[in-house]
């Protein structure tokens, strides 16, 4: 037994932390995307001098409202399972793990942290280390129009359809600015791995400019962040669902399976906070925080237990996803939502072109002789 | 005829058809209160209603839940004559008229219901009305109910005065035509 242990160290310590890394990190993703359905609400409702729900309560204990999410979700669960009598009953139950599974399988490349040292063993913070993570968030991300598609032509109603029709040509469209927008990032860094990506931008830019990405492509960020919310489906851009009028793909989901598509949709605005984080904020990186402590510009010096660093750089990351979800919320419950035409005119006509500008301007700018 | 009004809208110059400024601007206003609120709940003008609540205006327009008046002698104002239930455009009124045994000319309702869940409070039985027998002062706001029989108020519960009014009680106007009535008749 001893011998087999022996043998296969390797694979088994990898295994081991990975199980290990998917557990916390995705457990961490998870509680905080249900905080988030609550936090939806509470975030509109103060916008609108509401109090926002605050009744849902355990032994008269209700924390303005904690237990909300548990109560939504046990309700979602009570409720009838209804299945359209002609539907298509393989794909109609497949589609919420399509809409699901992608978002889920991308935190495996997300960087949340440097690297920890754990009884001697260099253990890095990101489930897969991929070389080229960027092109999997494209590709696994281009993935959730299967979730759209057959849940709209699986439930045989024509609002579905038209919803779905609406919805993939919606984030077919954005998903080709997605891509363009990181493409000046992925010149600037020369590498297409999140982590490196993060790595490259702990320098410092004119000996105290934080070099984070937003600091060399501001243009890109804001054609990301537009398009990032548009293959996201949410408001501005939320006429995929559009409840009380034009009717989404999942109008004929009830139940859990609904609960897949509302939370695969949470999920993604998680998962676009900390793409944004990861590609344009610096990821983990705390300004002036390097492996051995804090160095101010002014040359300062603080050194920093490496368990103290890292914790800092995970709450960084952490910080910075919050933020950006809150944002994603704030844009949400503000902007009026597009019509159908005028989201397609902005993508191909305005987005698109300036995502291919923005290309030209970043490759001219960095074959100057600087 | 239909008026139709013209909407002149201005078209969109450059910085607004960019959106960026605009949407950074209406950004600051939803930010602002969601900090405003978030420092400060007490600022909000939301309540939290069944445990607290808002002294009503109590002004002649305020329409509340309903009662049947009496009169002195304490039975009902009401004379059963429909007319509260004709006008009623949710058909939430049931009434069952009754006779008087030593009164032949006058009736009572001997049953008077409000199905509080239909009830639309318009106020028209109120205005129907004319033997001024029904009103909606007792400044208390239709609840909601767990249960559809909770919302049906019958007429013991309806039947009441409200003292603090200082509304005349006084034997009604059909009460007095009536005693003459049979005054006259009994003269005969």
């Amino acid at each position: 037994m001893t011998g087999f242990f022996e043998a296969n160290r390797e694979i088994l310590l990898f295994t081991g932390l990975t199980a290990v890394k998917i557990a916390v990190f995705l457990g961490a993703v998870m509680g905080f995307t249900a905080l988030l359905t609550l936090a939806e609400r509470k975030v509109s409702a103060l916008m609108q001098d509401r109090i926002g729900p605050n009744r849902a309560s355990v032994f008269g204990f209700a924390f303005n409202g904690l237990f909300q999410p548990a109560a939504d979700g046990i309700k979602m669960i009570l409720k009838e399972d209804f299945m359209p009598e002609r539907a298509e009953k393989l794909f109609f139950t497949l589609a919420p793990f399509f809409a699901l599974v992608p978002a889920l399988a991308l935190f495996a490349v997300m960087p949340f942290g440097d690297y920890v040292m754990v009884f001697g063993c260099r253990v890095q913070l990101q489930i897969a280390e991929l070389p080229l993570g960027l092109f999997f968030v494209l590709a696994l991300s281009g993935l959730a129009i299967y979730g759209v598609i057959l849940g709209g032509w699986a439930s045989k109603s024509n609002f579905a359809l038209l919803g779905a029709m609406r919805g993939a040509a919606q984030m077919v469209s954005c998903e080709v600015v997605l891509g363009l927008t990181l493409v000046g990032l992925m010149m600037i860094y020369g590498s297409a791995g999140l982590q490196n990506m993060v790595r490259s931008q702990g320098g410092l830019l004119f000996g105290f400019l934080p070099a984070w990405g937003v600091v060399y492509q501001p243009f890109a960020f804001i054609l990301f962040l537009t398009a990032a919310i548009a293959e996201n489906k949410r408001g501005p851009f939320d006429l995929v669902e559009g409840e009380s009028e034009i009717i989404g793909y999942f109008m004929e989901y009830s139940s859990m399976r609904f609960a897949a598509f509302m939370f695969a949709e949470f999920v993604e605005i998680v998962l676009v906070a900390m793409l944004a984080a990861t590609l344009f904020f610096g990821g983990w990186q705390v300004p002036y925080l390097y492996e051995t402590g804090f160095l101010f510009p002014g040359g300062a010096q603080l050194p920093l237990n490496h368990y103290l660093v890292s914790a800092m750089q995970v709450g960084a990351f952490a910080a910075k996803t919050v933020f950006f979800s809150w944002f994603l919320l704030t844009v949400r419950w503000t902007l009026p939502r597009f019509r159908f035409d005028q989201l397609m005119g902005l993508c191909w006509k305005a987005l698109l072109p300036l995502a291919l500008l923005n290309i030209l301007i970043t490759g001219a700018v960095m074959k100057l002789p600087l | 005829m239909i008026s139709v009004k013209k909407v002149d809208n201005k078209p969109l110059n450059l910085l607004e058809r960019v959106y960026l400024l605009e949407i950074a601007r209406g950004i600051a206003v939803t930010a602002g209160h969601f900090f405003r609120n978030l420092i400060n709940p007490e600022g909000m003008p939301t309540v939290q209603y069944p445990e607290q609540r808002i002294p009503l205006p109590g002004n002649a327009r305020l329409r509340t839940r309903h009662r049947l008046k009496i009169r002195a002698d304490g039975s009902p104002k009401c004379v059963a004559c429909f007319l509260c239930r004709t006008a009623c455009p949710a058909c939430c009124i049931h009434i069952e008229a009754a006779e008087y045994p030593e009164n032949t000319v006058e009736k009572y309702p001997a049953v008077f219901d409000i199905d509080l869940s239909r009830c639309v409070v318009c106020g028209m039985c109120v205005e129907a009305c004319p033997e001024d027998a029904i009103a909606m002062d007792t400044n208390e706001l239709p609840g909601g109910a767990l249960a559809r029989p909770d919302m049906m108020l019958t007429k013991e519960t309806l039947l009441r005065d409200i003292p603090s009014t200082g509304d005349p009680s006084v034997k009604g106007a059909s009460n007095r035509l009536a005693n003459e009535y049979l005054k006259t008749r009994g003269e005969q």
